[in-house]
């Protein structure tokens, strides 16, 4: 947003620091002014740590505060998912009841790819050799059918020990039920093995579906050594450069933990990508008074979709990360492979394709220069004239335009004896569609209309294709944020602490089921406030939320439904009928639905940076070039961002350019710059062919 | 109206596949029973104005393949095309009528654009059970279809919007488990209402003519490259038998699956004249089965993705006699259909091994593994509960064959064993892979699975329909043939195993008896004695092998 160091030497400030794949983002919050500070340094894969304190150093001397007058440092981090992905993962080993070993091979064994002749690769994170069969059984109900011997356990410790494990995952039958075997398990091995580190299932994801939560604390246990590590080396560095300000990782669920949560639960962390994204949508859902959005993320690879409704982002209970389920709460997220990158091209019989394949980063789109011949959809964007070769990543890349068109031309306009233009619009057009189909399967789930959504959009390609993706949908509005390019670590400042806690109440949602609810709610709420205490969050910012999680008997499937207290249930159950309603088109008011789980999230409320408004330019635009739209060339203005006049209304056809991002307004869209900083793009009515 | 681009086609694809998958998840998020709602056994498929498939929500081939047949038998011979009116819905589970056996029950709906025809939204839903003599509609013992469940002929379940609801009670009242089977029926027709949704923005966007245009060219499309991929599968008569191991009364006749592949340049015609006649018991195909089956298993061999619509099927072509284990006639009875089903997939992959062998995997355990315990608990209640399972894949030209994973005709997710034990009064001993059961090979055959389960009710009574107990899933290039399954039972306070047939009826059980299923383990793939050293020892380490 800005690059003057403007900050005085009394006040304090914010800082969050994302860390991705290339770049370490930094975003800078004056708590006085309200006004932020955008910085990107290259990311240090080896030790991310290092990238980091780099980043501050130099936030530091151009922004001109010192390291005591941070108040407080919010980390996200992609550690943990690397990890997982790149199997940087220590020696680790499984311990179940005896006689479900393999569960954790077996998955749900339904494959994707329905006439495939060879079988799809499936990530086993423990191998048969380092699981272990306990002795012992707890049923369904929570009582115990065969005893735990502790000599078993014994003689299991030193079989870790045999076998090299630094880290053991403990997921014992209906453990969620009643965690005593689990937790007799952890206490003898470590009194046997004090150096092994130990996630049991139950504290990690107590939920019923023995795989996904078998699934989820091996994850935990694999990430412990890798995440508890890092935060050593993070805390030493940071304290041997005099930075002392509480630190807080952003977790999947789009709240933050402190270190030591982190550390025993990094499993948490997994999915932590989309949470700053997300919360920065959030956030402007507030700011501008538009509580429905679609959020979109479109990078070199991937569309990354998520949803807030009624202001609040949409969470899901359980996710992914390389075929390897993850039961907790996080940002609901629907990725497609559509990106900048995404391939085109044709098939034997005519048929013309985009995606999901990816040229990626290397070699990257024709017109890269980098050995990629393949036509991307960033090859079709400058064959369309709609990116401008020479101010790529504001022209610190140059493209080859000659590539792309020459790459466009051979793959595709050839064998479908199309235009070089008519094809290069199509492979956006297709491209379009995929988004499209994404965002309406991702609300459809939910019984929700595009209608009645505004659409946000981010990421480097994102600009060039979200009002025609909105268009599609019937939506009537888009949003630009600012600082597209370090947003993710601009969410962040906003988010709060969240500890969420969960206990498995299979019974009937009906007045028997009010005093186990009671009893369990106590148990929890004291829980969570214990922690938010340990946390150093004072009394009034403290607040816990409650969820139940409703079906009908029988269902796959449950419904996060807002709950209370113990008195409220009936009007909970009468909101899980609506909401079945709403969602499926059909419910059943005379069925006593069934809990599946009570969930509680703890809150520590941090304190709110204030907003201040960007500085207005001249709104002259930095001259005309071509693009191609709607089947024909059009001379369209290209303006700068910073130069934008803020509150002016603007009618498309135009061309927005900023550093990492390019802005197409088709002809029949408006725009206008918003004084906080947003750009605002509504659909002309009655201007629609 | 101008002609179609590559790019419009791909665009108007792309909403017909979300059209599918939309109708997918309606059916999955709203579904009741565990059939559908863990092990997924429905599917969904959106057809042209004339009833062609031409987009669906990947999931099961068994299903989708014979969806369509089922669609064009209804259309040519029961409910003529010019009867179908907006708003309604036609329903069957007839499989002498198109369908495949009781349980799953077939419904299409037409959707309409300014008055004229534009598309079918179909869905086919595995139910729970439709009575008969067995729990779950599978009744081992069945010789004629009127002893496996209510049969549902071709009728309008909906009629302009409005449910017939005489019909709809008496389904409920014919099965044994009516809150399951009506969440479910509910489910399937609110999902049918999304697709047609779906499908009627389209129309009103691309208008029924371009729309017809576009199915059109997009099952050319799917005809053209399917017969691209025939032609590089040198001309000639290619022949392989496989067997099922009996139809669970005549325990000594073994049933030949014999199938004669005939290449010719880009068509294919798979004969099947000299495969058994059609048996007593449960076992047999009809017609749309067998057809199902065999573009199942060409679509498997030539290991190469072919958009899956009616244009891919249209290079294959089926013959099988009438009378015969795979074109059954009425009333033969056909609930564990899949035996011979999973077998035509087999020999089917079989005969194209001959063609391409470089192409084409060992057979896979080929069984779909069906099994109910209806359990009697002591409140004078009753439950049903029914899994299904699967095994190893045959080990592939290039590396093994996939442990415990679904393959072939069928593709299923399992249960979760949490889930059973919380729902029903079972408590299961064992789920793991089963050591060497793979055949062995220079590619080594997938592993089968054993669950093992305890009834805890005062009584129960237990079904199966499985095979491969004596007939092993074959190897091929000097592939050793993967592990048989087996049944076995164990009587409360009994050391004594007693081994069970693959078709079982009716057995009662009491408090404490427990059963265990051992499924088979894929073929191998080239001769063991090329294997290398380093996997032979993988394979002990790990306990694949011992």
């Amino acid at each position: 947003m800005s690059t003057k160091p403007t900050t005085s030497q009394s006040s304090s400030v914010r800082i969050a620091v994302d860390i991705g794949g290339t770049f370490t983002d930094l975003q800078i919050l004056n708590e006085a002014t309200g006004i932020n500070y955008a910085h990107k340094t290259p990311t240090t894969p080896s030790d991310p740590s290092e990238g980091l304190l780099t980043g501050l150093q130099e936030a530091a001397e151009l922004f001109s505060f010192s390291f005591d007058q941070i108040s407080i440092l919010i980390h996200g981090t992609t550690i943990a998912t690397n990890a997982v992905l790149e199997r940087k993962l220590p020696t680790g080993a499984l311990i179940t009841t005896a006689g479900f070993e393999d569960v954790l091979e077996i998955g749900r064994h339904l494959r994707t790819h329905v006439y495939a002749n060879k079988a799809e690769e499936r990530t086993l994170l423990i191998p048969r050799s380092r699981r272990f069969g306990l002795k012992e059984r707890t049923k369904a109900d929570g009582s115990i059918e065969c005893a735990l011997n502790d000599d078993y356990i014994k003689a299991l410790a030193q079989q870790l020990t045999d076998c090299g494990a630094e880290t053991v995952a403990v997921s014992l039958l209906h453990s969620y039920a009643n965690p005593e075997h689990e937790r007799r398990v952890a206490q003898i091995i470590e009194q046997c093995l004090p150096q092994m580190r130990i996630s049991i299932s139950s504290d990690i994801s107590p939920e019923f579906r023995e795989f996904e939560r078998t699934s989820t604390t091996v994850l935990n246990a694999l990430l412990m050594p890798v995440v508890g590590d890092y935060l050593k080396r993070l805390e030493a560095r940071l304290t041997d450069h005099g930075l002392t300000a509480p630190v807080y990782l952003v977790q999947s669920n789009g709240g933050v933990a402190t270190p030591k949560m982190a550390a025993r639960h990094p499993a948490r962390l997994l999915l932590s990508g989309p949470s700053g994204g997300a919360k920065a949508a959030e956030t402007i859902a507030h700011r501008l008074g538009s509580l429905n959005l679609v959020a979109v993320d479109m990078g070199g690879t991937s569309y990354d979709v998520s949803l807030v409704e009624d202001g609040r982002v949409h969470q899901v209970n359980q996710g992914e990360v390389d075929g390897c389920p993850v039961r907790l709460p996080m940002v609901e997220m629907r990725t497609i492979g559509a990106g900048g990158g995404s391939i085109a091209g044709t098939d034997t019989a005519g048929g013309l394709y985009v995606g999901p394949e990816s040229a990626g980063a290397a070699p990257g789109p024709a017109c890269y220069d980098r050995g990629g011949k393949r036509p991307t959809v960033t090859d079709a964007n400058v064959t369309l004239g709609r990116i401008d070769p020479l101010h790529f990543l504001g022209g610190a890349m140059r493209l080859n335009a000659t590539a792309a068109q020459q790459a466009v031309t051979t793959d595709v306009a050839v064998p479908l004896k199309l235009d070089l233009e008519e094809t290069a619009e199509g492979i956006a057009q297709i491209a379009v569609a995929h988004m499209a189909s994404a965002i309406r399967l991702s609300l459809f789930e939910k019984g929700l209309d595009p209608e009645d959504f505004a659409l946000i959009s981010f990421g480097g390609a994102g600009g060039l294709h979200a009002c025609d993706t909105a268009k599609e949908l019937d939506m009537k509005q888009v949003i630009f944020p600012s600082d597209p390019g370090t947003l993710s670590a601009w969410g962040m400042l906003y988010a709060d602490i969240a500890h969420d806690l969960t206990s498995a109440q299979l019974m009937n949602a009906d007045a028997g089921a009010k005093e186990e609810l009671a009893k369990t709610i106590a148990i929890l709420s004291a829980e969570g406030l214990k922690r938010l205490s340990a946390d150093g969050i004072a009394e009034k910012d403290q607040k816990l939320a409650y969820t139940l999680d409703l079906r009908y008997r029988g269902q796959a499937y449950e419904i996060a439904t807002p709950f209370i207290n113990t008195d409220d249930l009936e009007s909970a159950v009468a909101t899980f009928h609506e909401l079945h309603q709403a969602q499926f088109a059909h419910s059943d008011t005379s069925a006593t639905p069934e809990i599946i789980n009570l969930r509680m999230s703890a809150i520590g409320t941090l304190a709110k940076p204030k907003t201040n408004n960007i500085a207005s330019g001249d709104g002259k635009p930095r001259g005309h070039r071509r693009i191609y739209s709607q089947s024909r060339w059009h001379d369209v203005p290209i303006i700068e961002r910073a130069s934008l006049e803020t509150g002016t209304l603007l009618y498309g056809p135009l061309i927005i350019e900023e550093a990492h991002s390019t802005i197409l307004v088709p002809h029949d869209w408006s725009l206008t710059p918003e004084a906080t900083g947003e750009l605002i793009a509504n659909v002309c009515i009655g201007d629609d062919t | 109206m101008s002609s179609l681009n590559a790019v419009q086609i791909e665009i108007i694809r792309n909403a017909l596949v979300s059209a599918a998958e939309e109708m997918s998840v309606t059916i999955w998020r709203t579904s009741r029973s565990s059939v559908v709602r863990e092990i997924l056994d429905y599917s969904t498929c959106v057809f042209d104005a004339n009833g062609q498939s031409v987009a669906q929500a990947a999931r099961m081939p068994v299903h989708l393949n014979s969806m369509a047949a089922c669609l064009e038998d209804l259309i040519n011979h029961h409910i003529p095309i010019t009867e179908w009116h907006d708003g309604d819905v036609i329903i069957t589970n007839d499989p002498y009528s198109g369908g495949q056996h009781l349980p799953d029950i077939q419904t299409f709906r037409p959707v309409f654009h300014e008055g004229r025809r534009i598309a079918i939204a179909g869905i086919l839903v595995h139910h729970l059970d439709v009575g008969g003599g067995a729990p779950g509609s599978y009744y081992a013992e069945a010789t004629e279809i009127y002893q496996e469940g209510l049969c549902i002929p071709p009728l309008k379940i909906v009629e302009g919007g409005k449910r017939n609801e005489a019909v709809v009670k008496m389904l409920l009242a014919n099965t044994r488990e009516p809150v399951n089977v009506g969440g479910d029926f509910s489910s399937q027709l609110a999902a049918l209402e999304t697709g047609a949704l779906t499908l009627q923005r389209i129309g009103k966007r691309y208008g029924a003519e371009r729309l017809a245009n576009a199915c059109e060219r997009i099952q050319a499309a799917s005809e053209t490259q399917t017969r691209a991929v025939f032609a590089e599968i040198p001309n000639g008569v290619y022949e392989f038998e496989d067997f099922v191991d009996d139809d669970g009364i005549e325990l000594d006749r073994k049933l030949r699956i014999n199938a004669r592949l005939i290449v010719d340049d880009d068509s294919v015609e798979v004969d099947l004249s000299q495969s058994s006649s059609q048996a007593k018991g449960p076992v047999n195909c009809t017609f749309n089965m067998t057809r199902s089956a065999v573009i199942c298993g060409a679509l498997m061999a030539i290991g190469r993705e072919v958009p899956a619509n009616a244009g891919c099927y249209r290079p294959i072509s089926v013959i099988a006699p009438l009378g015969s284990v795979v074109n059954a006639r009425h009333p033969a009875p056909v609930a564990n259909r899949m035996a011979v089903g999973h077998r035509i997939v087999n020999a089917v992959m079989g005969a194209f091994a001959q063609a391409v062998p470089e192409r084409v995997p060992a057979s896979y355990y080929g069984v779909s593994y069906a099994y109910a315990l209806s359990a009697n608990n002591a409140d004078g209640s009753r439950q049903v509960y029914f899994d299904l399972e699967c095994g190893g894949w045959g080990g592939h030209p290039d590396g093994d064959g996939a442990n415990g994973f679904s393959c072939g005709f069928h593709n299923i997710s399992n249960t979760p064993i949490e889930m059973i034990e919380n729902d029903y009064p079972l408590t299961f001993l064992r789920y793991g892979l089963v050591p060497n059961s793979g055949g062995e090979g220079k590619s080594r055959g997938g592993l089968g699975l054993v669950r093992e389960f305890r009834l805890d009710a005062p009584e129960g009574t237990f079904a199966a329909n499985l095979d491969r107990f004596k007939i092993a899933p074959y190897g091929l290039e000097g592939g050793e043939p993967g592990r048989v399954g087996q049944l076995i039972m164990r009587r409360s306070g009994s050391d004594t195993e007693e081994i069970l047939a693959s078709k079982v009826a009716g057995l009662n059980m009491k408090t404490g008896d427990i059963i265990r299923l051992e499924t088979a383990g894929g073929g191998g793939h080239g001769n063991p004695k090329d294997r290398s050293k380093s996997d032979i020892s993988d394979d002990l380490f790990e306990g694949y092998t011992t």
